[in-house]
């Protein structure tokens, strides 16, 4: 939710505060929804030829119990051939310390537009998400959700010491030639952000996986960049929708320069 | 289907198999506790001392056979907030004497017909979200933070194993004395005798239990998609499908909503098939009004004791967890000054 005092103009005298902010509240509400006011977002559409605010489809829950494990799906209904396929894919998250969450790069080797992931929202707050095709059009649309405080007592993320390891890859049990088919990734990494304070009171050092890069052969099919507010142990579902029987490479980078990857053969 | 949909689907079974043995045999730890306080009649409380014991037995044999880890459960907790969970048992305790049913009973009984309970219910899933995450939560958060000295382990097992034996060994020494004690009280020949089917449907609610450790710790056991570790607990999910009746496009469907459905719908259906089942509503204001104050009650203590009679008296129990002993004691303090205190509740009610 945003705050009423972003609202509020120095000049505005306290009388009037809360009527104008009320009033903005009634009558500002649709324009609130634009994402001219963002600049994140703003900045990315800016250089498309075509904003359409219907079509891309951002999948997650209306409330969540602490927020460090929120899931996300985006997708759009576009052709992925190499005419016209879907270039890139954002997630942004307008409350949180840092707004970028996550970066999709794709190609035409994924045969669908839709990805997935499991993220941290530290607030209530406005999900974003933007996709642009390789023409000049982009897409974007937007998700309200609520965090509140949880239920349980756990401690939410205890994995501290564990480095970057067990990389896993789950494949469908068969694929077919130019069928999407679905591939979910995980690895181990606690996705420290750097902003949290470990047991003795400092703060735990910034360490990310930043980057995970798919190729096929000895093309790349699809790059994600990652950022803080991507959960520990990340989380990415995607598709791979393979011409021929080929090998994959599944490469995740982090931050410090070491990296893990896995190999498989995708047999049609 | 996937590991999620299974331990739903399987959520759900459980749940149809607990409401419709519940219905068919009044298990109900008050009733328990009125029997034997009351009207020195112990064959109620008989039927929840079956169950417990199968549950301990049932629940420590699959740790031992597939190596579950239990420490993932919310009841094994190595810095329990005492405070909260001794006011928040008797509170709910007490609650329970009020509207004269805890909340899994409550389930059974709307599932026969019976409208009061249907009051007790949405006083409770709202008063269990109040305290959970609405406008009481900063209270208990307080009060949660208080009292928090640490445990040198977070249950029984593990506490023994401090003396430096194996875990294996130490399990067995706690498990089976106590499970026999148990089946001991159950089964011992008094005065009056529970009848067999009692104990049996005591056994299968304790067996229950374990099939839900199983369904969510192992049948859901997916790295991609990780299901929270938990079995048969009332008050969190009776609010949490409250409220995914209100906000099911923006929320799925989890274990603990599709037990709670499954409850009322096997109750109804034993309940029709038997021919027990009938319309009830309330004969009072007062009886209305402690029904409202004890599902409140129940709601708000339920979620600080983190559990209820069955959450904590018997899923908790079979964790060997200490602070579901302690939860569980608070619970009966809070039923004995309903039942039998200078603050007791003026009429049991029917």
């Amino acid at each position: 939710m945003i705050s009423i005092n972003n609202w509020r103009t120095p000049g505005t005298t306290l009388a009037l505060g809360p009527l104008l902010s009320l009033a903005l509240m009634v009558f500002a509400l649709p324009a609130q929804a634009s994402w001219q006011g963002f600049d994140a977002v703003a900045s990315i559409l800016a250089d498309a030829e075509q904003v359409h605010e219907q079509g891309l489809a951002l999948e997650m829950p209306l409330v969540s119990e602490d927020g460090s494990a929120v899931p996300i799906n985006v997708k759009l209904d576009h052709p992925m051939t190499e005419d016209r396929y879907i270039t890139r894919i954002h997630i942004f998250a307008q409350g949180n310390p840092n707004a970028e969450v996550v970066d999709f790069y794709l190609s035409p080797a994924l045969g669908r537009a839709e990805v997935s992931s499991r993220i941290r929202v530290n607030e209530s707050q406005r999900i974003w998400a933007v996709a642009t095709n390789n023409q000049g059009e982009a897409w974007v649309t937007h998700h309200d959700i609520r965090v509140t405080v949880g239920g349980c007592l756990m401690t939410a993320e205890d994995n501290s010491t564990i480095a970057l390891s067990q990389p896993r890859v789950a494949l469908p049990r068969s694929f077919t030639a130019g069928q999407p088919a679905e591939i979910r990734t995980l690895v181990t990494h606690p996705m420290e952000t750097g902003m949290r304070e470990g047991p003795d009171g400092n703060l735990l050092p910034r360490r990310l996986v930043e980057r995970f890069v798919v190729t096929l052969g000895d093309e790349t099919a699809l790059e994600v960049h990652l950022h803080t507010a991507v959960s520990a142990n990340p989380y990415l579902r995607f598709f791979l929708a393979p011409q021929s029987s080929v090998q994959a490479q599944f490469v995740w980078h982090e931050d410090t320069g070491f990296e893990v990857e896995e190999q498989v053969s995708l047999s049609l | 289907m996937s590991g999620v949909d299974w331990v739903v689907l399987g959520g759900g079974l459980i749940g149809l198999l607990f409401g419709g043995i519940g219905q068919r045999s009044g298990f109900c730890f008050l009733r328990g506790l009125n029997g034997l306080w009351l009207q020195q009649d112990a064959r109620k409380l008989k039927m929840f001392f079956m169950a417990m014991a199968t549950a301990l037995l049932a629940t420590q044999l699959l740790v031992w056979v597939s190596g579950l880890d239990l420490g993932r459960a919310h009841y094994l907790q190595r810095n329990p907030a005492w405070l909260a969970i001794v006011l928040g048992g008797a509170m709910f305790g007490y609650g329970m004497v009020l509207s004269n049913a805890c909340g899994a009973r409550s389930l059974v009984l709307l599932g026969q017909g019976n409208l009061r309970s249907l009051t007790v219910l949405l006083c409770l899933g709202v008063a269990a979200y109040m305290a959970s995450s609405g406008v009481l939560a900063p209270v208990r958060l307080w009060l949660e933070g208080l009292v928090r000295p640490s445990l040198a382990a977070p249950d029984l097992t593990g506490l023994v194993a401090t003396t430096g034996m194996s875990v294996g060994l130490s399990r067995l020494l706690v498990t089976l004395p106590l499970a026999a004690l148990l089946f001991y009280f159950a089964l011992r020949k008094g005065r009056v005798q529970a009848d067999p089917s009692a104990l049996l449907a005591g056994a299968l609610i304790g067996l229950l239990v374990t099939t839900g450790w199983w369904l969510t710790g192992i049948v859901g056991d997916d790295v991609f998609d990780p299901v929270r570790l938990a079995t048969l607990t009332f008050i969190a999910p009776i609010g949490e499908s409250i409220q995914y009746l209100m906000i099911a496009t923006g929320m799925s469907v989890s274990f603990g909503v599709s037990v709670v459905a499954g409850v009322i719908v096997g109750s109804l259906i034993m309940a029709l098939i038997t021919g027990q089942f009938t319309w009830q509503g309330y004969q009072s204001i007062g009886q209305l009004q402690r029904g409202i104050l004890g599902g409140l009650m129940m709601g708000v203590g339920g979620v600080m004791a983190l559990g209820c009679s069955i959450g904590q008296g018997l899923s908790g129990f079979s964790t060997l967890s200490i602070s579901s002993l302690v939860a569980i004691a608070a619970i009966l303090l809070g039923a004995w000054l309903g039942l039998k205190s200078p603050v007791r509740v003026a009429s049991a009610g029917s």
